[in-house]
């Protein structure tokens, strides 16, 4: 039967608007991060020195994108595919076909997960083809570039959690697009955080913890993702998710 | 007649707040079984415990001789089409749309989906959005979705809720359509007359509690009627019934829970006491009255 619920959740996607909204969040990145790099002063000089190491910049700029675009509108998301449920009685009709509440909302994320991890897959192809587009002639460092996007798309799946279980435990729409709003602010206060505090602020202050560079004043300067960190957490969405999911089943209509 | 629903005490409490209390309902197959009451006397509550959407405080059901919890109810709820408070559907799909992702869900065929979708007569709406379906429509739909998986019972929780006097007759026309095909409906509402010209078998709560379950004859049979006399000295009768509770009403002595012994005794009574009797009669009583008069306490 989940099979056929996920399948559903892409049925139920028609006219909510969830496809324009991963566009808009694919190419926001990808246009976000490409004008900081590309306008960064000094940048067409950088591109032929692989010294000053042009794709850390990018990636460093990808970094700070992605976080200051996905809070908000993989809430957007989230709250669309629940709030239907909400409106339509769906929780009740699920339950009367004997998919419980709790599965629904495994469904929904099995369905919006998979759009959300192709959006951050391709929005990381798309700054990369940018990036040799832009003439950067230095070797790319895909280890560090796949590594980075792979933690990226843990903290998303993490984040997309949250608003899920957010979305339908909290019938009222504003209080999670208010939560990714507020998001945003922790991501670019977690930027300025050292890791530890940052690790204390999940799933946003994680955007922090995954980024391998930062743009300083003479182009980026490279670093270690916090790669078991982004992995715990993910771990701990994980758990997290199916307690809280597992709850939903109990509750009573 | 075999019943195919059973309940044994069934009890519902949130708190020290008793909201059902000692349900034993017994609901025969083939029947469309009214099941009535005042807001908040418990329908609905008692309607998703049969489901198995509350967990029972005391007490269990048993739906088609097996008992429902949540280890029966995902098997069960297969031959169970349910409507239980808003009809269900997105607003954002069109019918068939909506139709279609309780198929998927439930591995119906395309002729199963079709047959309830006529059933409803809703067959040339499908392609409307939900949105700009009329409430009628949106139960008719909602209807559609339970009855796609071919039920051996159906629930419908106050389906003429909000709709208009045509819709309420074509809601009637359904639910009796449903049962001539071999469909158990129970169907909840809180006006008996919406009920009463549907149903075969009627279960009245009040507080919680099953006031009355049997056959609209039944019902009345077992309501006694007030005794009426008309007499040519109406206050020396209402004095001389007093000790029966009796009392003037417009000039008629009206007393009150007699039986047919008891009748003959107040009128001998009043003749002991040179009263005139020029007739006797028993109040006419509608099944309104009756069930007024069930789910204010009084009793039958």
């Amino acid at each position: 039967m989940t099979g056929r619920a996920v399948a559903n959740e892409f049925a139920k996607m028609r006219r909510l608007r969830v496809a324009p909204v991963i566009a808009v969040l694919v190419l926001g990145v990808t246009a976000l991060s490409c004008l900081t790099t590309f306008t960064y002063p000094g940048f067409a000089d950088m591109a032929q020195d692989p010294a000053r190491r042009p794709w850390s910049l990018l990636l460093a700029s990808l970094g700070l994108a992605v976080p200051l675009l996905s809070p908000v509108l993989l809430a957007v998301v989230a709250s669309r595919q629940v709030d239907i449920e909400h409106q339509g009685g769906g929780w009740l009709l699920a339950r009367t076909s004997g998919l419980s509440p709790g599965r629904l909302c495994r469904a929904k994320l099995a369905a919006t997960g998979s759009l959300v991890v192709a959006a951050t897959l391709l929005q990381s192809l798309l700054v990369a083809v940018a990036g040799v587009l832009a003439g950067i002639m230095a070797p790319f460092p895909a280890a560090l570039w796949l590594g980075s996007t792979a933690l990226v798309t843990v903290v998303n799946l993490a984040l997309l959690a949250f608003h899920l279980i957010l979305a339908a435990r909290v019938p009222n729409q504003l209080v999670g697009i208010g939560a990714g709003v507020m998001g945003v602010f922790v991501v670019l206060a977690a930027t300025e955080m050292p890791a530890w505090l940052a690790r204390l602020v999940p799933p946003w202050g994680y955007y922090a913890l995954a980024n391998p560079a930062e743009v300083g004043t003479d182009g980026a300067a490279p670093g270690e993702p916090a790669a078991l960190s982004v992995v715990l957490l993910g771990a701990a969405a994980c758990a997290v998710f199916l307690a809280a999911t597992a709850r939903l089943d109990r509750q009573e209509a | 007649m075999s019943t195919i629903i059973t309940t044994h005490s069934l009890t519902k409490s949130y708190g020290d707040r008793t909201v059902v209390d000692g349900l034993d309902l017994r609901v025969p197959e083939g029947c469309v079984y009214g099941f009535v009451g005042p807001n908040g006397a418990g329908k609905s509550t008692t309607m998703k415990m049969l489901l198995s959407l509350v967990r029972p405080t005391r007490g269990e059901v048993r739906v088609m001789g097996r008992r429902m919890d949540r280890s029966t109810r995902r098997e069960l709820l297969g031959s169970i089409g349910s409507l239980i408070e808003t009809p269900p559907a997105y607003a954002h799909l069109t019918g068939a749309e909506n139709m279609r992702l309780v198929q998927r869900l439930l591995r119906l065929g395309d002729g199963r989906v079709d047959r309830a979708v006529r059933t409803v007569r809703l067959q040339d709406h499908l392609d409307k959005r939900v949105r700009a379906y009329s409430l009628g429509m949106k139960q008719r739909l909602g209807i559609a979705m339970a009855l796609a998986r071919e039920p051996r019972l159906l629930v419908l929780d106050e389906p003429a809720n909000g709709l208009d006097p045509a819709g309420i007759d074509e809601m009637r026309h359904l639910i009796k359509r449903l049962a001539d095909d071999g469909i158990t409906v129970m169907v909840s509402s809180h006006l008996l007359d919406e009920v009463d010209r549907t149903a075969t078998v009627l279960g009245i709560l009040g507080g919680g509690r099953l006031l009355f379950q049997g056959t609209r004859d039944e019902l009345f049979s077992r309501s006694v009627p007030d005794v009426l006399i008309d007499t040519s000295e109406p206050e020396r009768a209402a004095a001389a019934t007093e000790p029966w509770g009796g009392t003037l009403d417009e000039g008629t002595v009206r007393v009150p829970g007699l039986d047919h012994p008891a009748t003959a005794e107040v009128v001998a009574r009043l003749v002991d006491a040179r009263v005139d009797v020029y007739g006797v009669r028993r109040e006419d009583r509608s099944l309104e009255d009756v069930f007024m008069d069930l789910t204010r306490g009084r009793g039958l």
